[in-house]
């Protein structure tokens, strides 16, 4: 799920944190800038786990601030095809399931994906929520709000950019897992914890 | 920016885990002074309920160590650490041709899994739920307490007012 890449940028270090030693303030402008965001086909930034070299300081004419470059090591977040990976789920409609892992909620299993055959169940609550329900042979699996599911990855996209979007659509996300849930073991842990000895 | 290496190596998830505590992630929620930002915490508080949360250096080297011989893939190894597989029915979704490669192998397999890495923490997590709701109830024990300390004063001060 996790790894390290080693990445080099040359940042600007304003000068009101520069009375903290060097390699601090360079680090929280690091975490300003990279936290929590996307660089495409590496992953999400989680964390800046070293600082290798620092280089530079120079101030640029008319700049109150120095000028570093400097290479560290990020851990990123950047799950492989193929990997099991547990998840919560966030939303469930006519399209399939999405689910969230707290710090990344961008991963949708497409109906399609979900294990053969399911069919949904419109929510009587909410309108446009829909229940999912696995059906094995005689035995009905549902897919609860509150289980743990498995998942696998199926792969990691990284959508380009979109020049304009209209006003209501959903806020761009620019990573996406795609997921199934279409083979033994899958899905919520409640259904394989006791069907392992009964299936075996 | 340059990428200079886009892959500088694996990082299973309890070291992840371990880095972010060396950071000064904890579960108390006074969360305002360590050095850690929002977006790090959540990925705290993800890892920490999985299976990585008592994974320590020496369980997974040991664990390294009895698996050479299944001459699993790296990622296969690294995906059985981070979901700490207990089943035989997750080590065939992680290993590719298992029947070929494994075989009657894949219960040793469970078995070791079982052995050297700690469970995931499945109980714990009720009994925190236990816990903040006992929380719960000592906090409105103490605010019934209050609320009803304010009418016994109120016909305290009428009688001296009217007198």
């Amino acid at each position: 799920m996790f790894y390290l890449s080693r990445i080099e940028h040359t940042l600007r270090v304003p000068p009101d944190i520069l009375s903290r030693p060097l390699t601090e303030a360079i680090k929280v402008e690091l975490e300003k800038l990279f936290l929590d965001k996307v660089i495409a086909n590496l992953g999400l930034c989680i964390s800046v786990y070293d600082i290798i070299s620092i280089e530079g300081g120079f101030i640029f004419p008319g700049d109150g601030a120095a000028t570093y470059t400097a290479v560290f090591t990020m851990i990123m977040f950047r799950p492989f095809v193929g990997e099991i990976i547990s998840a919560k789920v966030k939303e469930s409609d006519a399209n399939g399931l999405r689910l969230t892992l707290g710090f990344f909620e961008d991963i949708y299993i497409p109906a399609n994906f979900l294990p053969d055959p399911s069919r949904p169940e419109p929510d009587p609550r909410k309108r446009d929520r829909v229940t999912w329900i696995w059906e094995f042979g005689e035995q009905k699996y549902v897919i609860d709000g509150e289980d743990e599911i498995r998942f696998q990855v199926h792969s990691v996209n990284y959508p380009p950019i979109p020049v304009e979007q209209p006003k209501e659509s959903k806020p761009f996300a620019p990573m996406v897992i795609t997921g199934s849930l279409d083979c033994d073991g899958l899905g919520p842990v409640s259904w394989w914890d006791g069907a392992d000895e009964s299936e075996e | 920016m340059k990428i200079l290496e886009a892959n500088a190596g694996a990082l299973a998830n309890f070291e992840v885990l371990n880095f972010l505590k060396s950071k000064g992630a904890s579960k108390d929620p006074t969360r305002v002074l360590a050095d850690v930002a929002p977006s790090e915490y959540k990925v705290y508080d993800y890892l920490v309920e999985t299976a990585a949360c008592d994974q320590t250096k020496e369980n997974v080297n040991e664990f390294l160590e009895k698996c050479k011989k299944y001459d699993l893939a790296k990622a296969e190894v690294l995906n059985i650490i981070n979901i700490r597989a207990s089943t035989a029915v997750e080590i065939y979704l992680i290993v590719e041709d298992c029947e070929k490669r494994l075989g009657d192998d894949v219960d040793e397999l469970v078995k070791t899994v079982a052995e050297v890495l700690p469970p995931a923490p499945t109980e714990p997590a009720s009994e925190e739920v236990n816990n903040e709701a006992d929380e719960k109830t000592a906090d409105q024990n103490i605010n019934e307490q209050l609320v009803g300390e304010g009418p016994e004063k109120a016909p305290d001060k009428e009688p001296i007012e009217t007198s």
